[in-house]
């Protein structure tokens, strides 16, 4: 199976090409093309992991372009991360793709939306078996583009289009980091081979500060990518896009493509401490930062998109931690977690016609399947013992504890505890208490959505499983399996951590109950005994003052000098470039009055400047 | 010269040239001859069929050796024959966009003078790839100009053509003075207006003033021929012709010209200054030791156009500062001098012209409908056409140089050929990647216009069979030298033998 791996990308391609040329005419029957073929490539993906488990890692390749006496290869490679990466990716695009028949019926451009799926689909899968650098920056641009046609599908909201443009401008500025570290990669290694490169890596061949600048430029492509702050500004803005394509580009897939090239090259990484360290800091810090703007957030998409942030942030910061297994282990067990919230979530935004939690309330009594789902998904995010979150965020702890990072260990402990805390927040918000708001034809969302979501429930529990410190690490064993380089498939760690890591997600959750699902009890209980035992409720109160004063005053007081942060420097540094450029801009269109004797005179004294130079430097430069 | 030397010069080696100034002269005779009241659009059809020959016996020409006739004002070289292929391409294409082309105000009367024009500008195109003469070079160039000039106005009743001709006639003027003051200086220290014996003779100048005299006409060559490229101090005309002049003529102008100008900055720079001392310690050549003059040209030429660019409405405006920040790229090819430098330039002008003309072509089929030529003409083109949107969004994207696309390809070459040399050129490959970033703010603005805006009119659109023609050639190819470039090089150096006769 493995050699014909190549296949798997072709599937979503053809589907592309197919709706694009007879959309028009087949209309919503779109659906069941792109379904089949997505399905075509699950299929295919599953039987190439399977393959994979009892075979050795299975490269092919060919000249692609000569250059001088350099040649530069194409071709394909499936080794244990790309045969895993390849069942997630077509794993989740099959079930957004079935999720959409329900969720986009009735919009006008369906068979278009269903060719955008299909060529991203195309280009993630092209990207997680490119065997070398300048192929994965090909795909990884093919993402890009895809996700900006999608974001902006419905082009007619001004927000979309302005999010689909900065989603597009901001990785692009992640992404001239990438370029010019790939470029100096080649210039040292000779070649874009991941091989070669390690290979020269560890031969000594590369200067150690290269290797860092390299790796650190890399990282900036990946920072760009995976929302990492201070480029993840896009990731929120994205949700303007439909729902089923946040689950799948802005949960599972492209957002991960970061922490995927960060794993790819992780021998690079581990060659430099100092890059390491970078990386380290900068995910426990977009960790603690997203997970506490999440606090605040009143749109469910922007919360769920925050705690995205967030975990890419742990993921990230498990790489950084040397914990190669802990990273690629959540950015699994997250794909399966976070693309069921977000189907939730486009399941109660379907029902309801509004993303706002202020207005929602009371919908678990409505949303029969829809509401038990979305719960199994926030056990799992939160990292309640069981469910596979609680697992894949206990290796990270480990790995940075185990790697001496103790501050960034417990900045992670603590956004784990936000973590819990926001997502029962939402929990609560929307499907506790009573509706908020008058909502009449509040219906569950027929089976062809929520099947998709029922899949992901069950992988959102076991997922989990096939790496535990109780019934082994299979999963971290094969994945580091004959490459010394990645480190150990699993890290032993204090037991405590687990006991910490539990203990702060219950108070989280305690505490989102207490002043989110109790306040509507007690709201409940003052209107029924309303004469009765006022200084018990004055109590209440006082204690629901005393969390608000300390915790999410706090909570907001960090948020909102992150947020001024985000805002002055930032944007503030992103705007003073494009104004500067921009009144550049201005400034030369004015030279351009249309006056010829202009245009003469400009000519003149770029050639008396060139002759004045080179008469003070008696001619020579060097 | 006796006719006994003039007949034994081998002029199967011009037949090229020949049939473009029989097809030009027969022209010309047609058009004369020809009752006024009949469409003169068979003419470009003839003309297209002579560029179409004239391509063919290039072909055949390919396997000949080097050879030089008429006292070396004339070679046919490896360096020729590459460029050549290029030029007769582009104007075979551009003719096609032409015999499309149906401007709202008569051109009717005027339409046979167009294609022998036409003709006459490609000959000195032509002429200036295959010279290794002074004289012959400058003739060429100005066969060339005079012709623009011509076309850039052909429009006689719009005023902005008018001013378009006007405006490109004096600044050519003044970029023409500037060119031949600095030859002048060359021939008055060798004597001699032959590239090889000038080359010959530079090597054994040990004078300094002679040396700081050849470096004066250095810049001036320079500075007036970069009027060609349209870059950097000589690029000022280029958005105001190429705005009034009719799009035929506009994507002439932006892509055989412009190839031109390349083809004889490389003649005269690489055979006059590569082997002149530049008279410091290490004996470096003269051309190597003023390369970054050029490269600061380059650097300039990338920013000012990249940067004005952004804020254009008029998108043959757009296209003007866009074909100004290419100049850029291209000029950063000649600055670092690499060893692949010729394959490098000959892809991307190839990669250029497709892309390139491809675009013009929808541009003037979008622009002609409507009758302006605001950006906001293109709103909602993916509903209206969606062949069209998509065929353009792919020319934009190539032009942007994202991967998958010829433009990406050519860029890559140009940022090895800048890195591979000892001293890599960081500063200005540095400029080029910020300002390539910079251009897809305005080629992404043209792509949400036709994506995302809705269609202002919702007529259906009907694509003449010449320009379905060039976009689906240019469509093809852009795709194809994205994704297989090596069929590019391999034809290359099969054929040309890395350029090693540029210099005998």
């Amino acid at each position: 199976m493995m050699e014909n791996a190549w296949i798997i990308p072709l599937f979503p391609l053809l589907s592309f090409l197919f709706l694009i040329l007879f959309g028009k005419r087949l209309k919503e029957a779109s659906a069941y093309i792109g379904i089949l073929f997505t399905l075509a490539s699950l299929v295919y993906s599953i039987l190439v992991l399977f393959d994979r488990f009892s075979a050795p890692t299975f490269k092919a390749e060919g000249v692609w372009l000569t250059i001088g006496d350099v040649q530069l290869t194409a071709g394909f490679e499936v080794n244990q991360l790309n045969a895993l990466m390849l069942v997630i990716v077509s794993l989740v695009s099959f079930l957004v793709h079935t999720y959409s028949k329900g969720y986009m019926q009735g919009d006008d451009r369906f068979p278009v939306f269903y060719a955008y799926l299909g060529l991203f689909t195309f280009a993630m899968l092209g990207l997680v078996i490119s065997p070398n650098l300048l192929q994965t920056y090909f795909f990884w641009e093919l993402v890009g583009l895809g996700s900006f046609l999608l974001i902006g599908f419905y082009f007619y909201k001004e927000e979309a289009k302005a999010a689909a443009k900065k989603a597009f401008i901001m990785t692009r500025i992640g992404d001239v980091g990438l370029l010019i570290g790939m470029i100096l990669l080649f210039w040292q290694a000779g070649s874009f081979e991941y091989d070669e490169i390690f290979a020269a890596v560890e031969a000594g061949a590369i200067s150690s500060t290269m290797i860092t600048l390299t790796a650190i430029l890399i990282f900036v492509g990946a920072v760009g990518k995976s929302g990492q702050f201070p480029l993840h500004t896009w990731l929120p803005d994205a949700m303007e896009g439909p729902t089923p394509v946040s689950a799948l580009i802005h949960a599972a897939t492209m957002v991960a493509a970061g922490v995927y090239l960060v794993a790819a090259l992780f021998p690079l990484f581990t060659a430099s401490e100092t890059a390491l360290m970078t990386v380290a800091v900068i995910g426990a810090f977009t960790a603690i930062f997203a997970a506490s703007i999440g606090l605040v957030q009143k749109d469910i998409k922007r919360v769920l998109a925050y705690s995205t942030v967030s975990q890419l942030g742990y993921m990230m910061l498990a790489l950084g931690s040397a914990g190669y297994v802990a990273g690629v282990f959540h950015l699994m067990t997250h794909a399966f977690f976070k693309a069921l919230l977000f189907l939730a979530a486009g399941s109660v935004i379907h029902a309801v016609h509004t993303q706002n939690i202020e207005h929602m309330g009371g919908l678990w009594k409505k949303l029969r399947v829809t509401g038990p789902l979305f719960l199994i998904g926030t056990l799992a995010i939160s990292g309640v013992p069981l469910f596979s979150g609680f697992f894949s965020k206990d290796e990270i702890l480990i790995a940075a504890w185990a790697h001496g990072n103790t501050v960034l260990f417990w900045l992670a402990v603590i956004a784990a505890f936000f973590t819990a805390f926001y997502m029962f927040r939402l929990f609560f918000m929307v499907f506790a208490g009573e509706a908020r708001t008058d909502m009449k034809n509040v219906h569950e969302s027929p089976s062809v959505m929520t099947l998709p979501m029922v899949v992901l429930g069950v992988l959102a529990v076991v997922a989990g499983y096939v790496n535990t410190p109780w019934f082994g690490t299979f999963l971290g064993d094969w994945l580091v399996e004959d490459n010394h380089a990645l480190g150990h498939g699993h890290i032993e760690g204090p037991a405590w951590i687990m006991i910490v890591a539990t203990a702060v997600s219950l108070l989280g959750i305690f505490l989102a109950w207490l002043m989110y699902g109790k306040r509507s009890l007690a709201r409940d209980w003052l209107t029924s005994r309303m004469p009765l035992s006022y200084n018990v409720l004055y109590n209440k109160y006082y204690i629901d003052e005393f969390y608000s004063l300390t915790v999410v005053n706090g909570a907001k007081f960090i948020s909102s000098f992150l947020r001024f942060l985000e805002v002055f420097l930032v944007e503030g540094l992103v705007k003073s470039v494009t104004g500067i450029t921009s009144s550049l801009g201005r400034l030369g269109s004015k030279f351009q009055n249309g006056q010829i004797q202009t245009y003469g005179t400009v000519a003149f004294v770029g050639l008396a400047i060139l002759v004045v130079i080179y008469a003070f430097t008696g001619g020579y430069l060097k | 010269m006796d006719l006994e030397t003039l007949l034994s010069y081998e002029w199967g080696i011009m037949t090229p040239e020949f049939i473009i100034l029989g097809v030009a002269t027969a022209l010309s005779l047609m058009d004369l001859f020809m009752p006024k009241s009949q469409s003169r659009k068979i003419l470009g059809w003839v003309g297209f069929a002579g560029v179409l020959a004239a391509l063919v016996s290039l072909l055949g020409l390919i396997g000949h050796g080097p050879e030089s006739i008429l006292l070396d004002t004339f070679r046919l070289d490896s360096f020729a024959k590459a460029f050549k292929l290029l030029l007769l391409i582009g104007s075979a294409m551009v003719l096609l966009i032409a015999t499309g082309y149906e401007p709202n105000e008569g051109l009717e009367e005027f339409r046979g003078e167009f294609f022998y024009l036409f003709m006459a500008a490609l000959l000195g195109a032509m002429i200036m790839s295959s010279s290794g003469d002074l004289i012959t070079l400058f003739v060429g160039l100005e066969l060339l100009s005079i012709s623009s000039y011509i076309l850039a106005g052909m429009r006689k009743r719009n005023l902005h053509s008018n001013e378009s001709a006007m405006k490109y006639v004096i600044n050519g003027s003044i970029a023409t003075a500037i060119t031949l003051f600095g030859m002048s200086y060359v021939y008055g220290l060798t004597g001699t207006t032959n590239l090889k014996e000038m080359a010959g003779f530079l090597t054994s100048v040990y004078n300094e003033q002679h040396i700081y005299l050849l470096g004066l006409a250095f810049f001036m060559i320079v500075v007036g021929l970069s009027f060609k490229l349209a870059a950097a101090p000589f690029h000022m005309w280029a958005p105001d012709v190429y705005q009034g002049a009719p799009t035929p003529v506009t994507a002439f102008l932006s892509v055989v010209s412009k190839t031109a100008g390349f083809i004889i900055m490389i003649r005269i720079l690489f055979s006059i200054f590569a082997n002149a001392p530049s008279g410091d310690a290490q004996g470096l050549p003269m051309i190597l030791a003023l390369q970054d003059y050029v490269a600061f040209l380059a650097g300039a030429t990338m920013i000012i156009g990249n940067l004005i660019a952004l804020r254009q409405r008029n998108i043959k405006r757009l296209f003007a500062y866009s074909s100004i920040a290419q100049a850029g790229y291209l000029l950063v090819v000649i600055a670092s001098m690499s060893l692949f430098m010729f394959d490098t330039l000959w892809f991307y002008l190839g990669a250029y012209l497709f892309m390139n003309l491809g675009a013009f072509a929808i541009i003037q089929h979008v622009t002609h409908k409507s009758g302006s030529e605001d950006i906001s003409q293109f709103a909602g083109l993916y509903r209206r056409a969606p062949f069209l949107a998509i065929a353009m969004a792919i020319f934009l994207l190539s032009l942007a140089g994202i991967p998958g696309t010829a433009g990406f390809i050519g860029k890559l070459n140009i940022f090895m050929g800048a890195l591979v040399p000892s001293e890599g050129h960081y500063v200005l490959v540095s400029i080029m990647i910020a300002t390539t970033v910079v251009s897809y703010f305005y080629y992404f603005g043209v792509m949400v216009q036709m994506f995302f805006r809705p269609a202002g009119d919702t007529g259906k659109v009907k694509i003449p069979a010449a320009l379905t023609a060039v976009i689906g050639i240019s469509l093809a190819a852009t795709i194809l030298f994205g994704v297989a470039p090596n069929i590019a090089f391999d034809f290359l150096q099969g054929n040309f033998n890395q350029f090693t006769d540029f210099f005998q």
